[in-house]
């Protein structure tokens, strides 16, 4: 069927990225100027001299014959990633400064000094894992690189990981591969979107990541380096670009290291969350979620506050934006005081779980007035669609038909389990709601296997 | 002889020099592995086949659902009424912005409403 598509000018070079990824490079498009377009859309009589400009060219695209290469455009060919490369400089200085401008000015690097990736220390990297170099863990959105564990260990050399830190690298990297998550989403949308790395387990105090304060900053080299691997490994692997095909229109909070952190389950009043899951205490893990900004919770040092605030405030803050209940998820990290109180008040995680689900269910004649913030579709339209495309779980259908009708109230996620509560921070502290309202699933968890140069992991 | 040697002597010292300033500018090489991830092309396709004009022809205008799209189609609807009195428009919301589960479903519904579509807006 004869078409043409439009999109505006900060996206043109966006848009024809994923028709050629998508294996249609003709597609034909008109840009509609981006300093005028987003300031006129909201009325007919603004977006007239816009149409109107652009009328006669989309009439042309949609009649004008193809010329030879729109109708039968040359095969896209497989580049070649599997290269290395000779870098030769007066000294090592000068190689090395020579190996980070070239990676920098082929969009490989993430703007901070990176290691140089011989093969020599991507081999002691590839040492940590009884996992293959040759192994593939997924396709990394958007571009569907194949991402090998070789290829996530020259990243991980270049993000300056120690090499036993490389299985957490490996099981996180699977969690964001996995077919339910949509990576898609995180790394291109406009939205701020930031994986948020959550490591429990043994390992996480053999390899000193930090749980406590200063958990989301700079200074522990767990932390720092396993998030920037990861970022790396998106960034390469799945082949983004700022601007190009990550949209992020004001870039992603933690967009070196990502949110990554520990549990601290020795202040915590639970059982680990990935005890909680239904993992073996002695198991190791990584939950990769994702948010945009974190909302902080509670008065840290200067201020009172109370567990029960913290909650009120978390059904305040999580209520809204009410966008896709099949897919929205929560990450609760509360601080160790405010667990402990929690603990005190008779809280489990299942029970505390079951209380956010009940407490930010959102009346029906609330949901009636609310959008999905995309468009025509409703609130209640969008729910509605939600259960007949069957992205609601069979098992949680009835719960949402009963709710869609006068006097119900609808929850704001699929079941109590979308709240995944965590406890990490200072005593002192402040809680983190991170949020994720996006269209579709982006939270797993991923056992760590294979480790070789630590006790845990194996 | 003796301003052969010397001459011979100057050209081997000439030679030398250039050997090691040519050694000194390439002290130290390092060979690096390629981070990004090996695409597997997709199959390329061309577009589909035009020509005509508008006249009689049926348009569906898709709206992706991003705000604005809406009104954007709604006045460009207005414009082929105006200039294009024989062309239909017919106006096709998507289904639910961001949501790709249900596409493939979709399309279909899209190509037997009409003969020709125009997709906005993206970003």
């Amino acid at each position: 069927m004869p078409g043409v598509y439009f999109t505006t000018t900060e996206f043109l070079d966006d848009a024809k990225s994923a028709a050629r990824d998508r294996g249609m490079p003709s597609i034909r498009m008109i840009a509609l100027p981006a300093d005028k377009y987003y300031r006129a859309r909201a009325t007919h009589e603004e977006l007239q001299p816009i149409a109107s400009n652009v009328f006669d060219q989309m009439v042309d695209d949609l009649v004008r014959p193809l010329t030879a290469e729109e109708a039968k455009p040359s095969q896209i060919q497989k580049q070649k990633e599997n290269t290395n490369l000779t870098i030769t400089g007066t000294d090592y200085q000068d190689a090395y400064q020579k190996v980070n401008d070239l990676f920098l000015e082929s969009h490989w690097a993430d703007g901070l000094p990176i290691v140089p990736p011989t093969p020599a220390l991507v081999k002691k990297m590839l040492a940590a894992t009884t996992h293959s170099p040759d192994q593939v863990l997924g396709l990394a959105a958007p571009k569907d690189g194949t991402a090998t564990v070789e290829k996530i260990a020259v990243n991980a050399v270049m993000a300056g990981a120690k090499p036993e830190y490389f299985p957490v690298i490996l099981a996180a990297m699977d969690g964001l591969l996995d077919k339910h998550f949509d990576l898609t989403h995180v790394q291109a949308s406009t939205g701020s979107f930031t994986p948020v790395v959550i490591v429990n387990g043994p390992i996480a105090k053999e390899l000193d990541f930090n749980s406590g304060i200063g958990m989301l900053g700079h200074g522990w080299r767990a932390n720092s380096t396993v998030g920037r691997a990861l970022r790396l490994s998106l960034l390469n692997i799945g082949q983004t670009w700022p601007a190009v095909n990550d949209m992020a229109l004001t870039g992603r909070f933690e967009a070196y290291t990502f949110f990554t952190f520990a549990e601290d389950e020795a202040k915590s009043p639970w059982e680990p969350y990935s005890v909680s899951l239904g993992y073996k205490p002695e198991d190791s893990t990584v939950t990769v979620a994702t948010s945009g900004t974190p909302a902080v919770l509670g008065g840290g040092a200067v201020a009172p506050w109370t567990a029960q605030g913290i909650l009120d405030t978390v059904v305040a803050r999580s209520g809204s934006p009410f966008f896709w209940v099949h897919s929205q998820t929560f990450v609760l990290v509360l601080h160790p005081d405010c667990a402990y109180e929690l603990g005190k008040m008779g809280f489990t995680r299942k029970s505390l779980q079951e209380w956010l689900y009940e407490h930010t269910k959102v009346p029906y004649e609330k949901a009636a007035l609310a959008t999905t913030g995309f468009g025509h579709d409703s609130a209640l339209k969008g729910i509605q669609a939600s259960i007949d495309d069957g992205r609601i779980r069979a098992d949680r259908v009835q719960i949402f038909k009963d709710a869609l009708k006068p006097g119900g109230k609808i929850p704001i996620v699929q079941s109590p389990d979308d709240f995944h509560i965590f406890v990490a921070g200072g005593s002192p502290g402040y809680s983190l709601l991170f949020s994720y309202p996006g269209p579709n699933w982006a939270n797993e968890t991923k056992k760590i296997s294979g480790a070789t140069m630590t006790q845990a992991g194996r | 002889m003796k301003r052969h040697s010397n001459w011979l002597f100057g050209a081997a010292f000439v030679g030398a020099s250039l050997l090691l300033a040519g050694t000194a500018a390439a002290q130290v090489s390092l060979e690096v592995m390629n981070p990004r991830g090996e695409i597997p092309p997709p199959k390329t396709l061309g577009i589909s086949p035009r020509g005509g004009n508008l006249n009689g022809k049926k348009i569906v205008l898709v709206d992706n659902g991003k705000f604005g799209a809406d009104n954007f189609l709604y006045v460009i609807a207005q414009i082929i009424k105006q200039k294009y009195p024989g062309a239909t428009v017919v106006m096709e919301p998507k289904p639910s912005a961001q949501t790709i589960t249900d596409l493939p479903k979709w399309y279909p519904t899209v190509k037997q409403q009409g003969d020709l579509f125009v997709f906005g807006v993206g970003d």
